[in-house]
């Protein structure tokens, strides 16, 4: 990245002593503190943490000069919500002519020759583990084993603690299983699981919008 | 295949980290939804780098399908936001790079009418015209100062999450943040 003037300075304490600023172009209030500081503070910290600046006028007015600048700022955070939507649809029209359709499968149907891709049978195994409560998928690979049409599925997923991690993924085992020769027409040689995260017990039915059921 | 599944879609309660997964095994649901949650925060911060709308939706796309695209080879070391973060700022260098010389003069810039600001007629073309005045000031701005202050401000990251992404420390990141906002604060000053 082309970045400049990566001179580091050493750290500031919250008063150095005056003429020492620790910034270039930085510079000593009337009251002794720097004005980077008190502009770092009146963003950072919070509004009572430092009584000074809350009675002192310079560094009052110090912040209140940035009153134009922050109105101006808001206004630019504001991302106009059709634009972003807009945006979002470009994006997946792209994407979706760019699959990636992984691995053929045999399917178990050794008369007909058919074959599935990866990408299909993930997307319907990834379903059937996460229709378990308290299991996410993550990675979901399938390769074909054996001779016979065999198909080893390889699962990573996050799964709340609230029951023996064994009984979870045996019950997405057979979920997985279940789906494969169902759904599919596939016929697992293995299922093989590894929990790489714990999630935090499902929410109760119809959370609202933030009900993010991780960590 | 395309046809969906009958199974509520879970994706939009997975963390970003299970999502880049999912999307480099092929899902494209899952991508969607890391579309959908950082699209915005990524339009604000291209417009921040380049000043006009069209750029910023040009770069971000570029570098949404860019992401998809390398999804496959990403490890994981770093956050998925910090990576697309890091995909749209080159996206946005580069743009800058290709348009020299700069778009808009400085003198031609429009100044905001002398008298009382309250005073004045539409406050929507005011805000737009401050707006636009921002704009002109960040494009005068060093990039790293310009960088570091629209990652701060616009974007709310940390000293840290920004001495990371841009491979400095956070002292010179603090640095470029004073100036950039002494700069900013006195182009904007007209405005008050």
């Amino acid at each position: 990245m082309a970045l400049d003037d990566a001179r580091a300075r050493p750290a500031t304490p919250a008063r150095p002593p005056a003429g020492t600023p620790p910034f270039a172009g930085d510079e000593v209030l009337p009251c002794g503190r720097l004005l980077s500081r008190v502009w770092e503070q009146a963003r950072d910290a919070a509004p009572a943490a430092d009584p000074h600046t809350v009675s002192c006028p310079h560094c009052r007015e110090a912040v209140e000069a940035l009153a134009t600048l922050d109105a101006a700022t808001r206004a630019l955070r504001a991302v106009d919500a059709a634009a972003h939507h807009a945006l979002a649809g470009r994006v997946m029209n792209t994407v979706r002519t760019e699959v990636r359709l992984g691995r053929l499968l045999p399917v178990a149907d050794p008369d007909q020759d058919l074959r599935m891709t990866e990408r299909a049978a993930a997307r319907v195994l990834r379903a059937a583990a996460d229709a378990v409560p308290g299991a996410r998928t993550a990675s979901c690979r399938l390769a074909p084993e054996g001779a016979d049409a065999g198909v080893r599925v390889t699962m990573t997923l996050a799964a709340a603690p609230d029951r023996p991690l064994p009984d979870r993924a045996g019950e997405v085992r057979r979920s997985v299983l279940h789906s494969a020769g169902q759904d599919l027409g596939l016929a697992l040689t293995a299922i093989d699981i590894t929990v790489v995260d714990l999630l935090t017990p499902d929410p109760p039915p119809h959370p609202g919008p933030a009900s993010g059921a991780v960590r | 295949m395309t046809e969906r599944t009958a199974h509520p879609p879970p994706e939009h309660s997975l963390p970003d980290g299970f999502l880049a997964v999912r999307a480099a095994e092929g899902d494209e649901d899952a991508f969607a939804v890391l579309v959908q949650r950082h699209g915005r925060p990524l339009l604000a911060l291209a417009r921040g780098m380049l000043g006009n709308p069209q750029d910023a939706e040009e770069a971000v796309q570029d570098a949404f399908v860019s992401a998809w695209r390398r999804l496959p080879e990403f490890r994981h070391t770093a956050e998925f936001r910090t990576w697309m973060y890091r995909i749209t700022v080159n996206r946005c260098l580069a743009a800058r790079r290709r348009r020299r010389p700069p778009s808009l003069p400085l003198d031609t810039a429009p100044e905001p009418a002398a008298g009382d600001v309250r005073s004045q007629p539409a406050p929507c073309a005011e805000q737009d015209a401050a707006v636009a005045a921002l704009s002109r000031a960040l494009d005068g701005l060093q990039t790293g100062q310009r960088l570091c202050w629209i990652l701060r401000e616009v974007q709310g990251l940390s000293y840290k999450e920004i001495a990371h992404m841009t491979r400095t420390s956070e002292q010179t990141v603090r640095g470029r943040l004073f100036r950039a906002r002494r700069s900013l604060q006195e182009a904007m000053s007209p405005w008050r």
